[in-house]
C-alpha cells in the first residue's frame, strides 16, 4: 500500500508516495539515495541509522517512512557540502575516530547533537551521549578524543 | 522494509484516533515512539493489519499542573519526562526513571504511554509510576475510565487496555516538598534494560514511604515501608526491607539477564540501596 507524504531532507523538499512498509532508512537510502545513513541491526540497538528528526537524534530504523509526513530530517549528508567536511567530521579524521566507518555517520550525528545541547561536555558526558552508537572497530577512545577536540575548537 | 502489508493512518485528533480504533480494533496497533513496535514488526513478531500512529495527534503530549497532581500526556517523550521543570519539582523519581532509559536516541523518540502500554516487567516507568501512586486514563470511542497502577498492570506485557482503548494520560500525585527518592537499577551495560530495579519514595516527618520493585514479578511490586521506618532508617530497618524485597521476588522470572535466585538476591541489594539513598536526601531528622 502507498501513502503520500511530504518532507524536508537536508533542506530539500520532497513529495513522495511511500510504501507503508518502508522505514525511514528505506526511504533515505533506496528512494533518495542518501546512503550515508547506515543500517546495522534494523531493530534499534546499534545506532548506525541515527538521523536528526526535527533537530533531535533518532534511530531511523524504528521510524516508519509514512510517519514522517510534514517533518524535517537531517542526515549525515546534511552536515557539510559535498566534498567538504564539517569541523566535527574533520576532528574524526584527525584523531582516527573511525576505522571501517560503518558506525561513523551515526556517531558523528550523536556527537553533533551533544555539542548543540552542551558545548562544553565532560568525557563522561561524551560517553553517555554516544551510548546508543555501537562501534566494533575503534574501542571508542579515539572517537571520544575527536569529540573532545571538536568541543575545544568550537 | 517490514515484510507484512498493513494499512497506515495518522489521525490529527484524539477523536479520529478513537474512531479508527473503534472501527479496526481487531488487528490494529497503535504506534507511539515505535522503539518497541517497529523492531518487533521488523522481526515479524507482530503483524498488525492496521497501524494508527499517535505521532500527529495534537494534545496527547505535555505536562499539566492540576493542583495536587501532574497530568502527563501519553505521547510525552522520555527526554521531556526526564527534564520537565514540573516533574523535576513534584515527581523527580519519574524524571530519574526517564533519564535512565536506553540511550539518547531512544529517549528522544520513545514515549511514556508506549512504555506503560507495552508493560515489560523491568521497564523503568512501571516501577516508578506504581511507586508514585499514578492513575491511568484509558479512553475509547464514547467512554473513558481511570485505573490505579494495580488495576492497569495485569501480567507480563499485559495491561487492562481493551483492543479499542488507548492510554491517553497518566496522573501523578505531587510528592511532598522535602521528600527523598531514589531510582536504583541493576543493568548489564549502559543502555540495557534493567535486570532488577528498586524505587524508593519517602515523605518527610513520618509521611508515606513506599518501595517499588521491578523485574522481580510479572507486575511492579509496591511495598509500604512506612512502619518499618518507624524508628528511622536504622540498620535493622534496612535489613527488614531487604528481607521483604527478597520475599517479594520469590517468583521472579528467569531469563538471560538472571536466574530467579540471582534476581532475589539483587532485589535485596537494590531495595536497601534505594531506601538508604532516598533517606539520605531527607533533611537531618527528616524522618
Ligand atoms: C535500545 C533500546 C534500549 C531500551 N532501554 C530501555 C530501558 O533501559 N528501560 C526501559 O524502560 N525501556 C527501554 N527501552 C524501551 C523504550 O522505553 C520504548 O520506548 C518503550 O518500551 C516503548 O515506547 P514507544 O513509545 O516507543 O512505543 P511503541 O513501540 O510505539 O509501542 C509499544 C506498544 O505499546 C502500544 N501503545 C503505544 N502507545 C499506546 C497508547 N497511548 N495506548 C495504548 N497502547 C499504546 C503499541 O501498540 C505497542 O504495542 C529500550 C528500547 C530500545 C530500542
Ligand atoms: S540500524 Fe537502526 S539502530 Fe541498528
Ligand atoms: S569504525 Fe568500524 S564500526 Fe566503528
Amino acid at each position: 500500500m502507498k501513502t503520500f507524504i511530504s518532507l524536508d531532507v537536508n533542506g530539500r523538499k520532497h513529495q513522495l508516495a511511500v510504501d507503508t512498509r518502508a522505514k525511514l532508512t528505506d526511504l533515505l537510502r533506496d528512494e533518495l539515495r542518501l546512503t550515508g545513513t547506515h543500517v546495522g541491526c534494523g531493530t534499534g540497538s546499534c545506532g548506525a541509522c541515527t538521523v536528526l528528526l526535527n533537530g533531535r537524534t533518532v534511530k531511523a530504523c524504528c521510524v516508519l517512512a509514512a510517519d514522517v509526513d510534514g517533518q524535517q530530517v537531517t542526515t549525515i549528508e546534511g552536515l557539510s557540502e559535498p566534498g567538504e567536511l564539517s569541523p566535527l567530521q574533520q576532528r574524526f579524521v584527525e584523531h582516527h575516530g573511525l576505522q571501517c566507518g560503518y558506525c561513523t555517520p551515526g556517531m558523528v550525528l550523536s556527537a553533533h547533537q551533544l555539542l548543540a545541547d552542551n558545548p562544553t561536555p565532560t568525557e563522561a558526558d561524551i560517553r553517555h551521549a554516544i551510548a546508543g552508537n555501537l562501534c566494533r572497530c575503534t574501542g571508542y577512545q579515539n572517537i571520544v578524543k575527536a569529540i573532545v577536540a571538536a568541543s575545544e575548537q568550537q | 522494509m517490514i515484510a507484512g502489508e498493513f494499512e497506515f493512518f495518522a489521525p490529527k485528533t484524539l477523536a479520529e484516533a478513537l474512531t479508527l480504533l473503534h472501527t479496526h480494533h481487531s488487528g490494529c496497533r497503535l504506534l507511539a515512539g515505535g522503539m518497541t513496535l517497529v523492531p518487533v514488526m521488523t522481526l515479524g513478531l507482530a503483524q498488525p493489519g492496521v497501524i494508527v500512529s499517535l505521532n500527529h495527534v495534537s494534545g496527547l503530549d505535555g505536562v499539566e499542573d492540576r493542583g495536587t497532581t501532574l497530568r502527563l500526556g501519553a505521547m510525552t517523550r522520555h527526554a521531556t519526562v526526564g527534564s520537565h521543570p514540573l516533574i523535576l519539582e513534584h515527581a523527580p523519581l519519574l524524571a530519574a526513571a526517564a533519564r535512565a532509559i536506553g540511550d539518547v536516541q531512544v529517549r528522544h523518540r520513545g514515549t511514556l504511554g508506549g512504555s506503560l502500554a507495552h508493560a515489560e516487567p523491568a521497564a523503568d516507568y512501571l516501577c516508578a509510576t506504581a511507586t508514585l501512586g499514578a492513575r491511568f486514563l484509558l479512553q475509547k470511542h464514547g467512554g473513558e475510565r481511570w485505573l490505579s497502577a494495580d488495576a492497569f498492570f495485569v501480567d507480563v506485557m499485559t495491561t487492562a487496555l481493551a483492543p479499542d482503548e488507548l492510554l491517553s494520560a497518566i496522573e501523578i500525585p505531587k510528592q511532598a516538598a522535602g521528600s527523598g527518592y531514589a531510582h536504583q537499577r541493576l543493568r548489564r551495560v549502559e543502555g540495557a534494560f534493567p535486570t532488577v530495579l528498586a524505587a524508593a519514595q519517602i515523605a518527610p516527618r513520618g509521611g508515606p514511604a513506599r518501595l517499588g520493585l521491578g523485574g522481580v514479578a510479572p507486575r511492579p511490586v509496591v511495598l509500604d515501608i512506612g512502619e518499618v521506618l518507624g524508628n528511622g532508617v536504622t540498620p535493622a530497618a534496612l535489613d527488614e526491607i531487604g528481607t521483604r524485597a527478597f520475599d517479594a521476588a520469590r517468583h521472579a522470572l528467569a531469563d538471560l539477564n538472571g536466574s530467579t535466585d540471582y534476581r532475589r538476591a539483587m532485589a535485596r541489594v537494590c531495595a536497601r540501596r534505594a531506601v538508604a539513598a532516598a533517606a539520605d536526601m531527607l533533611a537531618p531528622g527528616g524522618r
